[in-house]
C-alpha cells in the first residue's frame, strides 16, 4: 500500500509539473497507474473526470425520458468502472454544456472542479432512433484536446438507450482507464426462484435487463459462460437425473451434451472453448472431475480420490491448470491440479471450508469463498497464487458465496444474505463499491460473462 | 438253348393258374369267424373293486411319491388331482409339493369303485419365511407396499457412512426390496442447507452411493438401482434449525416407473 501511494504522489506531481508535455500517447502510458492498482487499492484517486448531464438536442415526447436514461446509465457506469473519479456536479459551472463551444477549459481546471477530462453532449430522438453526439476531451491537452468525438446510435427505447450510454462508458473507460476495455456491456448469468422454480436468467452486468434463459420448473444451476459469449453451460436437475446442458443466450437454442451417466454438476470452459471440465459420480461412489470435449465425448478423468471432488475451473489465462474443490483432506478445500490431473496441490494451508474458486482472467488470483469455522459466515477472500496472500474483501454481512470475476479482473459479482434473503451483488476487487444487483426472489450462483460483442 | 420246352411252359403255366385259383378260392370261401362268446344276460355285473397305494407315503419336498393301483371289473380309472385317466392297472412317479389325498376311481359296467392315498410332504424346517408384511390385500399396490416397508436413512452433518442406528432399518429395507425383486428404485441423495452448494452436490452423491453399496453387499442387483444428488435443493423441511437439517440430511427410496 505504501509503495502505491508513492506511485500515486510521483504521478500526481508528474502531470502537475508537466501537464503541457502529455500528448495522448503519453496519456496512455500514465494510465498503467490504475492497472497497478486494479486489486489492492483501497479509496485511491482514479482520473478525474466531469460529466455534465447530455442534453436534448431535438424535442421530441421520448426525448426527456432517454436522455435522463442515458445520464444516469453513463455516469453510474464510469463511477462503477473503479478507475475513474467523478466530479460531483455540484462544483461544475452553470449552464448547458451540449457542443464543443460550450466548453470553457478554464472553468473545468479551476482548482473547485479540476478535472482532467470531461465527457458532454447531446441527444437527438427521432425515426424511432436514439442519436446521442458524445465527446471525451482531455482538459490537459490543448493540441489534443478531443480523444472521443463519435455519434452513438440505437432504437429509442429504455435498452436501445442503456447500450448506448454503455458504448461510449466502455470507450472513456478503455482509453483513460488503464487501457483495459469497460465491462458496461458484459453479462451476468444467475440462478432466480423469482417464479417459483430454480431457472437460470441472464442480466446486464447493473442488473436490468434481465430475462429467463430456462423454463424447466424443476431446478437448474452453476450457469457458466463460453468464451463466445453466447453459449451457457449449467447443471439441470431432472426427475431422477441430474446432469448438464448447454442454451445459447440469444435464441434458448440447445447444444447437445453427451452425459456421462451419473449425477452430473458444476461445469466450467476451457479458455478456448473447446472443452468442459465437470463433475461426476459416473463412476459411482463420489464425484471425480473429468474434461471432456463440449459435446461430452473423449471423456476423460482426472481426479482419482476417494472423496468429493467438485467444482472445476480453468485457469483462463493459461488453459493448463483447473482449480477444483475437494474434501480429501477432511474438509472442503480449494486446490490446483495441471490439466492432465496431475501434480494436484492445495492452496490454503488454513483450515475451515475453502469452496467456489473463481479464477482471475489474468491468472494470478483464485477469488474463493471460505468458511473459516463451521459457526461462522462465508465470506469472499481473493487469494494471490504468487504471494499465497488472502485478501479478505467481505465481512459482517451474512453470508457471502459464489464470487464470479468480470473480465477486467477489476470487478468481481458473488451472491450474499447481507439483505435477508440471497442476492446478487457485484463489487470491485478490492471490496468497495458493493451494489446489490437483484431485488426479486432468491437469487444465487452469479456467473460473469466475457467481453461481448454486440 | 432255350431252357423250357414249349410242352414244358405249357405245363407250368397250367400248374400256376390252378395253384392260384385254388388260392383265391380258398380266401373267399374263409370259414365264417367264430361267433361272439355269449353275453352273459343274467347274472347281473360284478361291481369293480380298487386299491390305491402311495409308496412312500411321506416325502420330503421335492422328492416323489410313486401310486401304485389296481382294479378289477373296471373300464376305467381316474385318479385326482392330477394324473387324470389311467390303464386299469398300473403305476406312476408323482411331485407333490404339499401334501395332498389322491383319489383313484374305478368305473366299469357294475358301477364305480373308490380308493384314496394320501401323501404327505415335509417341507424343510426354515421355509422361505412368509412375507413380514400383513397378508397383500388386492387394495394395496406395490407401491403403496414400497411406501410403507422401504424408509429414508438419514446421516450426520457433513458424512456420507450409515450411521450404527440407521443399519437396522437399512437393512430392513434391503430384505424388503430382495423380496420384491421386480421392483426398480433410484437412490436419492440430499443434503442440509449448510455448506455451499456445488459441494453439497458431491455429498449427496456420496449418501446415494453408500446406501448402494450397502444394498449390493446385502445382494441386490446393481441394475435395479439409480442413484441421482440433488444436494440441498429438495428439502422436506425448510427451517433453518437442526431438527429440520438432521430429516433433510438423507438418502430417500423412490419406486422407478
Amino acid at each position: 500500500m505504501r509503495k502505491l501511494s508513492i506511485l500515486v504522489l510521483l504521478f500526481g506531481l508528474a502531470t502537475f509539473a508537466y501537464p503541457r508535455l502529455m500528448s495522448p500517447r503519453s496519456f496512455a502510458e500514465r494510465q498503467q497507474r490504475p492497472q497497478i492498482e486494479a486489486h489492492t487499492d483501497r479509496g485511491i484517486v482514479g482520473v478525474k473526470i466531469a460529466v455534465p448531464e447530455f442534453q436534448v438536442a431535438a424535442a421530441d415526447p421520448k426525448a426527456d425520458a432517454l436522455t435522463s436514461t442515458f445520464n444516469k446509465v453513463l455516469w453510474d457506469d464510469l463511477d462503477y468502472s473503479g478507475v475513474l473519479t467523478l466530479v460531483s456536479r455540484s462544483f461544475y459551472p452553470l449552464g448547458k454544456f451540449a457542443q464543443p463551444g460550450d466548453i470553457h477549459v478554464e472553468d473545468w481546471t479551476t482548482p473547485a472542479v479540476d478535472a482532467e477530462f470531461i465527457a458532454f453532449g447531446n441527444t437527438r430522438v427521432s425515426g424511432g432512433r436514439i442519436s446521442v453526439e458524445a465527446r471525451l476531451w482531455d482538459l490537459k491537452n490543448p493540441q489534443n484536446r478531443e480523444a472521443i468525438g463519435k455519434r452513438y446510435g440505437s432504437e429509442d427505447t429504455e435498452d436501445g438507450t442503456r447500450l448506448v450510454a454503455h458504448e461510449f462508458a466502455d470507450a472513456i473507460v478503455e482509453l483513460i482507464g488503464g487501457g483495459i476495455r469497460g465491462i458496461a456491456q458484459t453479462k451476468i448469468a444467475y440462478v432466480s426462484d423469482r417464479n417459483g422454480s430454480k431457472e437460470v436468467y441472464v442480466m446486464d452486468y447493473d442488473g436490468n435487463n434481465s430475462y429467463p434463459l430456462t423454463s424447466y420448473r424443476s431446478t437448474a444451476l452453476t450457469p457458466v459462460w463460453a468464451p463466445d459469449g453466447e453459449k451457457i453451460a449449467f447443471t439441470r436437475m431432472r426427475t431422477g437425473a441430474v446432469g448438464l446442458e448447454i442454451l445459447s443466450r440469444i435464441d434458448r437454442r440447445s447444444y447437445p451434451f453427451q452425459n456421462p451417466g451419473g449425477t452430473t454438476t458444476t461445469p466450467a470452459w476451457s479458455p478456448d472453448g473447446s472443452l468442459l471440465a465437470f463433475a461426476t459420480s459416473r463412476d459411482g461412489s463420489d464425484t471425480e472431475i473429468y474434461v471432456a470435449d463440449w459435446n461430452g465425448k473423449n471423456l476423460r478423468r482426472l481426479t482419482v480420490s476417494k472423496s468429493v471432488d467438485i467444482s472445476p475451473v480453468w485457469n483462463p489465462k493459461t488453459g493448463r491448470e483447473i482449480a477444483f474443490v475437494s474434501d480429501r483432506s477432511g474438509s472442503a478445500q480449494i486446490y490446483i491440479m495441471d490439466a492432465e490431473g496431475t501434480n494436484v496441490r492445495r492452496i490454503i494451508e488454513e483450515g475451515g471450508t475453502a469452496v467456489n474458486p473463481a479464477w482471475s482472467s489474468d491468472g494470478q488470483r483464485i477469488a474463493f469463498a471460505w468458511q473459516k469455522s463451521r459457526t461462522s459466515y462465508f465470506d469472499i477472500y481473493v487469494h494471490d497464487l504468487a504471494t499465497g496472500k488472502n485478501d479478505q474483501l467481505t465481512q459482517d454481512s451474512g453470508n457471502n458465496e459464489r464470487p464470479t470475476w468480470a473480465p477486467d479482473g477489476r470487478h468481481l459479482a458473488f451472491e450474499s444474505t447481507r439483505s435477508g434473503t440471497a442476492q446478487i451483488c457485484s463489487m470491485l476487487a478490492d471490496g468497495t463499491k458493493v451494489r446489490q444487483i437483484t431485488q426479486t426472489g432468491k437469487n444465487t450462483g452469479p456467473a460473469w460473462s466475457q467481453y461481448i460483442e454486440h | 438253348m432255350t431252357l423250357f420246352r414249349r410242352k414244358d411252359v405249357v405245363l407250368l403255366l397250367l400248374i400256376v393258374s390252378v395253384l392260384m385259383a385254388a388260392s383265391c378260392k380258398k380266401r373267399v370261401a374263409a370259414t365264417p369267424p367264430p361267433p361272439p362268446p355269449p353275453v352273459a344276460p343274467a347274472p347281473p355285473a360284478p361291481a369293480p373293486a380298487i386299491t390305491l397305494r402311495a409308496q412312500p407315503a411321506t416325502i420330503e419336498r421335492g422328492q416323489s411319491s410313486t401310486l401304485q393301483w389296481e382294479a378289477r371289473n373296471a373300464a376305467t380309472v381316474q385318479i385326482d388331482p392330477e394324473v387324470g385317466q389311467v390303464a386299469v392297472t398300473g403305476n406312476r412317479q408323482v411331485n407333490p409339493t404339499s401334501s395332498v389325498t389322491y383319489i383313484a376311481r374305478a368305473t366299469g359296467p357294475g358301477g364305480t369303485a373308490t380308493d384314496n392315498a394320501r401323501v404327505t410332504v415335509n417341507v424343510p424346517p426354515p421355509p422361505p419365511p412368509p412375507p413380514p408384511a400383513p397378508p397383500k390385500t388386492p387394495d394395496k399396490t406395490i407401491s403403496q407396499l414400497f411406501l410403507e416397508n422401504v424408509h429414508e436413512i438419514y446421516f450426520d452433518y457433513d458424512k456420507a457412512d450409515i450411521r450404527p442406528d440407521e443399519v437396522a432399518k437399512l437393512q430392513n429395507n434391503a430384505t424388503w426390496l430382495k423380496q420384491n425383486a421386480s421392483v426398480r428404485f433410484t437412490l436419492e441423495g440430499h443434503c442440509d442447507e449448510r455448506g455451499s452448494e456445488e459441494y453439497n452436490l458431491g455429498l449427496g452423491d456420496r449418501r446415494a452411493n453408500a446406501v448402494k453399496e450397502f444394498l449390493l453387499s446385502q445382494g441386490l442387483a446393481a441394475s435395479r438401482i439409480n442413484t441421482v444428488s440433488y444436494g440441498e435443493e429438495r428439502p422436506v423441511c425448510h427451517e433453518q434449525n437442526e431438527d429440520c437439517y438432521k430429516r433433510n440430511r438423507r438418502a430417500a427410496f423412490t419406486m422407478n416407473p
